[in-house]
C-alpha cells in the first residue's frame, strides 16, 4: 500500500469517526434545544440556532416560514416572549431520530418524530391538550459547534386531551387574525383531522456528499425512491 | 468496509491513542442508553427477589448499597397481576466525560401505566417525566450511579393532567403533601409557573461540575426558581426502582 493511499484511508477513517461524533453532537443539541424550547426559555433557544447567517430560518405549523436572523428572533419572541404563565405547560420530546451528516462533515439533515403534551389556560381556568408533530432541521457546523440553520416544525396534532384527535379539531389550524408581518408564506401544513391524507412529510433525510442550494426544501420531497 | 489491523499500521502513537479515545466515548452512549433501556425494562417488571443482573454502581465510594437493596424487596402491591410501567425513554442528552469514566444524561418520557394495588380493576394512568441520571463506570461496565424519576404528570387516563395527579405508590400511602416534596416536587401544577429543571447537561457539564454526586448542575443558580441548597441533598439514598409505582 502506497503512503497516499494510505492517507486516503485515514481521511476516510476520520470522516467516519466525524460523522459518528456528530450524530451524537446533534442529538444533544436538539435535546438541549427541546427542553429550552419546553422550558419557556427563548435566549436559550436562539442560543441554537446559526443568527450569525442571513439564510437561517424557522417555520412553524401555519404560523408561516420565518427568514433570516431578525424574522427567527421575532417569531420566538411572538412564541415565547411572554412570561410564562400558572398553568401553562409544552412537553414536546424526540423520538425516531433519523439522521444524516454529510459527507463533507460540514451540514446534517435531520427528522424527528415528537409526541407531546401541553396545557394552556384561559378565563375557564386550565386545559390539557396533545401536542404532535414532527421536527425536520438542517443542521450546519460552525466555529466547532452545530448549529440550526433551518428548522421546520410540522403539526401533527393538536387537541383537547379529553376529545381527541378526531374529535376535535379546533386547534389544528391558526385563527384567521393578521399573519405576523415578517413571516412568509408556509410551504406545507397537513395536520391530521378526518379527511387529510397522510404523505410521509417530512421525508426520511438521503445520505448526501454535500449541501446544495438544490437540497434546500429536501424534507417536502414526494418522491419516495 | 471493514478494518484490518493492515489498515491501521500508518497511525502514529498519538493518533491511533486519540482515535481509540474517541470511538470509546461514543460506544458509551451506545452502551448507557442501552443501560437505561434495560432499566425501563427492569423498572416494568416489578418482580420483587428474582436474581438480576445488576444495573446500579454498588461499589462505588459513597452508594448505600444496603439500603438499596433492601428497598428493591419491599413489595408495593399485593399482585402484579393489571400493574404495568411503561417509560419510554426520549429526547436523550448525554456527556461522557474526558477520562471515559463517567457520564451525565437526561431522558424525557411519556408513558403508560396501570396500577393495581390490591387486585381492584386496574387505573390507567398517563404518565410524563424525565430521567436526570449520572452513570459511572463499575468493572469495565457502566452503571447507573443515580437517577431519579421526575414526574411531569401522573393521571387517571380519562381524568387528564389539569386536574388528576396520582401520588407515587408506597407502603404506606403518602399524602399528597408529602407527594409533592418527593417525586411530585417539580410535576405540573395549574396554579404554578413551570420549574425548568432538569436542565439537560452542557457539552462542559463536567469541567464545571467534576463531583459525579453534585446534582446543582441540573438546576443552574440563575434558574432555581427557589431551588437553591438542594446540592447532592439525593447523595446516599437515591433509589430509582420504588420511583412511581
Amino acid at each position: 500500500m502506497t503512503e497516499q493511499e494510505r492517507r486516503k484511508r485515514q481521511e476516510k477513517l476520520l470522516g467516519k469517526l466525524n460523522r459518528l461524533e456528530a450524530y451524537h453532537e446533534i442529538q444533544n443539541e436538539m435535546g438541549r434545544l427541546t427542553a429550552a424550547f419546553n422550558f419557556h426559555q427563548k435566549e436559550k433557544v436562539l442560543e441554537h440556532f446559526a443568527l450569525d447567517l442571513e439564510d437561517v430560518s424557522l417555520e412553524y405549523a401555519d404560523e408561516g416560514r420565518f427568514e433570516g436572523p431578525a424574522a427567527v428572533k421575532a417569531v420566538l419572541e411572538e412564541l415565547l416572549g411572554a412570561p410564562p404563565k400558572p398553568g401553562e405547560m409544552i412537553d414536546m420530546q424526540l423520538t425516531t431520530p433519523m439522521i444524516e451528516v454529510a459527507e463533507d462533515g460540514r451540514t446534517a439533515k435531520c427528522v424527528w418524530w415528537c409526541p407531546g403534551a401541553g396545557a394552556y389556560t384561559d378565563n375557564e381556568g386550565a386545559h390539557a391538550v396533545w401536542l404532535w408533530g414532527e421536527i425536520a432541521v438542517d443542521f450546519i457546523y460552525r466555529e466547532e459547534k452545530w448549529k440550526v440553520w433551518h428548522l421546520h416544525y410540522f403539526r401533527l396534532i393538536k387537541c383537547a386531551y379529553e376529545k381527541g384527535w378526531v374529535d376535535d379539531l379546533s386547534m389544528i389550524n391558526r385563527p384567521n387574525t393578521p399573519m405576523h408581518p415578517k413571516s412568509l408564506p408556509s410551504t406545507y401544513h397537513n395536520p391530521y383531522s378526518p379527511l387529510s391524507i397522510r404523505d410521509g412529510i417530512p421525508c426520511m433525510p438521503r445520505p448526501y456528499r454535500t449541501y446544495t442550494a438544490a437540497d434546500r426544501y429536501w424534507e417536502l420531497n414526494r418522491d419516495k425512491r | 468496509m471493514r478494518w484490518n489491523m493492515e489498515d491501521l499500521d500508518f497511525l502514529n502513537e498519538e493518533e491511533l491513542a486519540e482515535l481509540e479515545r474517541r470511538t470509546e466515548r461514543l460506544l458509551s452512549v451506545w452502551e448507557i442508553q442501552n443501560l437505561r433501556g434495560n432499566a425501563a425494562i427492569f423498572h416494568d417488571d416489578q418482580h420483587i427477589g428474582e436474581q438480576r443482573r445488576e444495573l446500579n454502581a454498588l461499589k462505588h465510594p459513597g452508594v448505600d448499597a444496603e439500603s438499596m437493596l433492601e428497598a428493591r424487596r419491599k413489595p408495593v402491591v399485593d399482585s402484579l397481576e393489571g400493574n404495568m410501567l411503561i417509560h419510554p425513554l426520549t429526547t436523550p442528552v448525554i456527556e461522557v466525560d474526558e477520562t471515559n469514566t463517567k457520564a451525565r444524561g437526561v431522558w424525557w418520557s411519556l408513558g403508560l401505566e396501570g396500577l393495581s394495588i390490591h387486585r381492584e380493576k386496574p387505573m390507567a394512568i398517563l404518565s410524563i417525566g424525565m430521567v436526570p441520571g449520572v452513570h459511572v463506570k463499575e468493572d469495565g461496565e457502566w452503571k447507573i450511579l443515580w437517577g431519579v424519576w421526575q414526574r411531569t404528570t401522573k393521571n387517571e387516563y380519562h381524568a387528564g393532567w389539569i386536574d388528576s395527579m396520582i401520588p407515587t405508590n408506597t407502603r404506606p400511602p403518602l399524602t399528597p403533601e408529602q407527594d409533592r416534596k418527593g417525586f411530585g416536587r417539580y410535576a405540573y401544577q395549574k396554579d404554578r409557573v413551570r420549574c425548568p429543571v432538569p436542565q439537560p447537561p452542557e457539552p462542559d457539564t463536567w469541567e464545571k461540575y467534576p463531583d459525579e454526586w453534585d446534582q446543582s448542575w441540573q438546576k443552574p443558580a440563575s434558574e432555581t426558581f427557589g431551588l437553591e441548597n438542594e446540592k447532592s441533598e439525593n447523595k446516599k439514598t437515591v433509589e430509582e426502582k420504588g420511583e412511581e409505582s
